[in-house]
């Protein structure tokens, strides 16, 4: 079942064409992958999805509902959550305030309960504990128990990438848009991202788009994968398919990725 | 009537147009709104007048050395505390400069009192150069004017035309480019402070002989200078011109036909429209942080 | 290997005993000042009272959520002038306090609204002006009593059985503990973390699900109410407000006592509002304070002026600002929590 159909959606900067008429569909439970070379249009797809920017033109829908032009607080709430390829943290608060960040539209309470939140059976405390147990959860989930007072700024690259992993899961999203989770990671946490991302769509049933650059990684992991450059569809298909394709390997060479 | 207003509408909006140069050159070179724009002028203008009045010096001479003075102060303003910042962010240099500004207010106050005192130019507010039926034009208004002009020209040949306005653009554009390039980046912002404060003096001298001299007499002028600075979108300094001149014109044109009395507050109005549907400013793209 | 805890400990008022005993013998010597102090210490606490509730809600709009206002001074006359005319209308008290919240409140909200995109220098321009508009329109309204102001009748405290200074002294902080357990739970709850969610991300917490138009307004609106309840207690206190006492160096002072107490903590803006009353009261006391005022009063002789020595008030703020954000951008919170860690590793 298609879970997110993206159709003919173009988004451009003054003179540049960042997407043209790109077209894709994941299925839930699938693990799809989006890959092309720097600044062939991939990020630019996810803040079309997610609501950063609005397309020129074409739909997105998500769950059999049109999300184009929403704002992104209103698609977070649909159920669509995502990381950064450079880290958009709350860098200043503690790992377990990001991840009850992450908790924020499931916390339900007003600014009138608010005012009783200092009583142990108010709504609002409750809700604050209920909350903090979920929080909680990807905090074990993720094993982010040192780092969970600390403030993010003062975490190794590494841990605070796991962190942004965590907010966006502590959405319990439908989908996860993951934009190159492995960027900057050694060797060692680039195999425990892997272990990560596989368990999340295994034991948690979320559906995962990746964008990235590392092919051991997209090997390692995707389901289906979509190449593309200048904002165009090249191919899309199994990873081997992909990775063998001339126009694949034309657009990606000189990059000793491939 | 017209043709006075809009002479009138010229000199102010020049005057604001020298502090928003001010204001805009520090604010390109590292973001920094400097409210001690105002007060590093009021300062500079006071030491003008102790130097005419007090040592009797010649004009010319009195404004070279107080020029020399306005650099020192800027530069010295970045060096002993911009540059010092722990955490440089937008707030805490707000708050060095609003620290700077109430420093040397006070120093203003405690040295030269809070009496008004007047100033005067050789080029007087009450002699007149052309009278015609419609319009007065003084020599206050002829050589602001002309001062004004020459600042604007002097700072386009400076940033274009010289190797430190090469550099200072390179800062500009990208500090970690330019130091590797070997433009020391530190001392093009010292500069870059120092011609700001020379830029605010001038200023500050037009404006004395209009209001008083007093320690409180670039509080408005600042404040609307910085308006005009951020109506042409800070970073464009053809912009920031522009800003100032329709500021002045608005100020006099609604003073005019609308009402004196809230006529301080009308730029206000229109900023505020103006930024709720061009939030960076008229002369700028609004720029959407890339994620 | 997750420590089961209760988790309503992280969110009480006091975590620990220690806090809870200390704020009881904190609110003991309150309650005990005026059978101590002469009533001029009084004026000085309450004073100190309407510093911090506006230091509180101003905190929440820069310290919290990131915002710049150099333009406080205006909801604090806003509320004051709402308090003066309501009081003078004889409305009773506690209606005027919360009415003068509200409207400054709703003030607030409104200008949150074309400040919805701004930042930086384009907000504090945008707050700034309205500030001086509010001082100019009210200076000019014959309703509001022009530049010669409006006088605050005293309010009926005869029920309370003690002096009118000493009831009025105990009203005040009342409402400035009220204040800060309501700044306290707006800090620590959702609406707390969504501020600074803006603060350090915007984009991030859009994506969140933090819808950024409801919650920047929210901040101004709240920090508002803050103002505009300071506001009315200044009406209270002065009993008498013109347009002049709400000037651009008051917001700025305003600024000054947030970044002095530490930004982003309610302790910060408690401590910064006690300080900064002192400081504005006692700072042209300095030439008394040993070597320092002797030093001062030297430079006034020789390079100075002595008629101008009271202008060593600006100078000194101006210092301290500066050396705060130098040495110590997390205020006298820092301090304080600096304090506390050295105390925590002592060996008893
Ligand atoms: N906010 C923006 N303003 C202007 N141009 C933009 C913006 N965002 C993206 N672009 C342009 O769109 C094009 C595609 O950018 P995008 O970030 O989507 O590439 P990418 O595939 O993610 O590259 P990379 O692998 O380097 O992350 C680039 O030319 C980029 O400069
Ligand atoms: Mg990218």
């Amino acid at each position: 079942m298609e879970i997110l159909v993206v159709e003919n959606i173009v988004k451009g900067f003054g003179g540049v064409t960042a997407v043209q008429d790109l077209s894709f569909a994941v299925s839930k439970g699938e693990i799809y992958s989006i890959i092309g070379p720097n600044g062939a249009g991939k990020s630019t797809v996810f803040n079309c999805i997610n609501g950063l920017y609005r397309p020129d033109s074409g739909t997105i829908s998500f769950g059999g509902r049109d999300i184009t032009g929403l704002n992104p607080d209103k698609i977070a709430t649909a159920g669509i959550s995502r990381t950064f390829q450079n880290l958009e943290l709350f860098s200043r608060m503690t790992t377990l305030q990001n991840l009850l960040l992450g908790r924020h539209v499931s916390t339900t309470y007003s600014i009138w309960q608010m005012l009783t939140f200092n009583f142990r059976n108010s709504k609002a405390a409750k809700q604050e504990i209920l909350q903090r147990e979920k929080a909680e959860d990807v905090i074990e989930f993720l094993e982010l128990e040192p780092y969970r007072d600390r403030p993010v700024f003062s975490l190794p690259y590494g841990v605070q990438k796991l962190v942004e992993l965590g907010r966006a899961l502590a959405m319990e999203p439908d989908i996860l848009l993951l934009d190159e989770p492995a960027a900057g990671l050694n060797h060692e946490e680039r195999q425990d991202m892997i272990f990560w991302i596989q368990d999340i769509r295994n034991e948690l049933g979320i559906t995962i788009v990746v964008i990235e650059h590392n092919m051991q990684l997209v090997k390692d992991i995707s389901d289906r994968v979509l190449a593309i450059n200048f904002g165009q569809k090249l191919v899309e298909g199994s990873v081997e398919d992909v990775l063998r394709d001339q126009s694949v390997i034309r657009a990606y060479l000189g990059e000793p990725a491939l | 009537m017209i043709v006075q207003l809009l002479i009138s509408s010229l000199v102010t909006g020049s005057i604001y147009a020298l502090i928003a140069l001010a204001m805009a050159i520090i604010y390109k070179a590292s973001e920094i709104p400097n409210f001690a724009q105002g007060e590093m002028a009021m300062v500079s203008t006071y030491i003008t007048f102790v130097l005419l009045s007090t040592f009797g010096f010649p004009f010319l001479t009195a404004l070279v050395l107080t020029l020399t003075f306005a650099f020192l102060l800027g530069i010295l303003f970045e060096f002993l505390l911009i540059r010092r910042a722990k955490e440089p962010n937008l707030l805490g240099f707000i708050i060095i400069t609003l620290g700077f500004q109430l420093l040397l207010f006070g120093l203003a106050g405690w040295k030269w009192g809070s009496d008004q005192r007047t100033f005067t130019l050789p080029f007087s507010e009450s002699e007149v150069v052309v009278r015609t039926s419609s319009f007065v034009l003084t020599e206050h208004n002829l050589a602001s004017l002309i001062i004004a002009m020459v600042i604007m020209v002097i700072l386009y040949l400076i940033l274009n035309h010289t190797k430190l306005g090469l550099a200072m653009r390179a800062c500009q554009q990208n500090v970690g480019a330019a130091m590797f390039n070997g433009i020391p980046a530190n001392r093009i912002l010292g500069i870059t402070f120092g011609i700001s404060s020379i830029v605010g003096a001038i200023a500050g001298i037009l404006v004395a002989p209009i209001t008083t001299l007093d320690p409180t007499m670039m509080w408005d002028p600042l404040v609307k200078g910085f308006a005009a600075a951020v109506l042409g979108s800070m970073k464009s300094l053809p912009g920031v011109v522009i800003g100032g001149l329709l500021l002045g014109l608005i100020e006099n044109l609604f003073g005019f036909y609308v009402s004196l009395e809230f006529k301080s507050i009308v730029a206000f109005g229109v900023i505020m429209l103006i930024l709720f549907i061009k939030p960076s400013g008229l002369f700028a793209k609004h720029y959407i942080r890339k994620v | 290997m997750r420590l089961k805890r209760v988790y309503f400990e992280d969110i009480r008022l006091f975590k620990t005993t220690a806090s809870l005993v200390w704020t009881l013998l904190f609110l003991l010597l309150l309650f005990l000042v005026p059978f101590i102090f002469k009533t001029y210490y009084l004026s000085v606490v309450n004073l100190m009272c309407l510093n911090v509730i506006v230091a509180l809600g101003l905190n929440i709009l820069v310290g919290n959520t990131g915002q710049i206002s150099l333009g406080h001074a205006g909801f604090v006359a806003i509320g004051a002038y709402t308090a003066a005319i309501l009081l003078q209308a004889g409305v009773p008290f506690v209606f005027t306090l919360i009415i003068a919240g509200l409207v400054s409140c709703l003030v607030g909200a409104f200008l949150g609204l074309p400040s919805l995109r701004l930042e930086g220098p384009y907000l504090a321009i945008v707050t700034l002006g309205f500030g001086l508009a509010v001082m100019v329109i009210i200076g000019r309204m014959e309703m509001f009593g022009g530049r010669m102001g409006l006088m605050i009748p005293r309010i009926d405290l005869n029920w309370s059985g003690l002096s009118y200074d000493r009831t009025l002294y105990y009203v005040f902080i009342i409402i400035t503990i009220l204040m800060t357990i309501l700044a306290h739970n707006i800090i620590h709850s959702k609406i707390g973390r969504a501020f600074q969610a803006i603060r350090d991300s915007d984009i991030a917490a859009s994506v969140t699900g933090i819808n950024l138009v409801h919650y920047k307004t929210l901040s101004f609106a709240v920090s508002a109410f803050f103002a505009g309840i300071g506001g009315a207690l200044w009406a209270l206190y002065l009993q008498f407000v013109t347009p002049g006492t709400f000037s651009l160096m008051m917001s700025v002072l305003f600024l000054a006592t947030v970044v002095l107490g530490g930004l982003g903590s309610v302790t910060g803006s408690v401590l910064g509002g006690i300080v900064m009353t002192l400081l504005n009261l006692q700072l042209e006391k300095v030439v008394t304070v040993p070597l320092f005022g002797d030093l001062i009063v030297f430079l006034s002789d020789t390079i100075m002026n002595p008629s101008g020595i009271a202008n060593i008030r600006w100078v000194l703020t101006g210092l301290i600002l500066i050396l705060i954000i130098l040495y110590e951008p997390h205020g006298l919170n820092g301090i304080w929590l600096r304090i506390k860690r050295y105390w925590n590793l002592w060996p008893f």
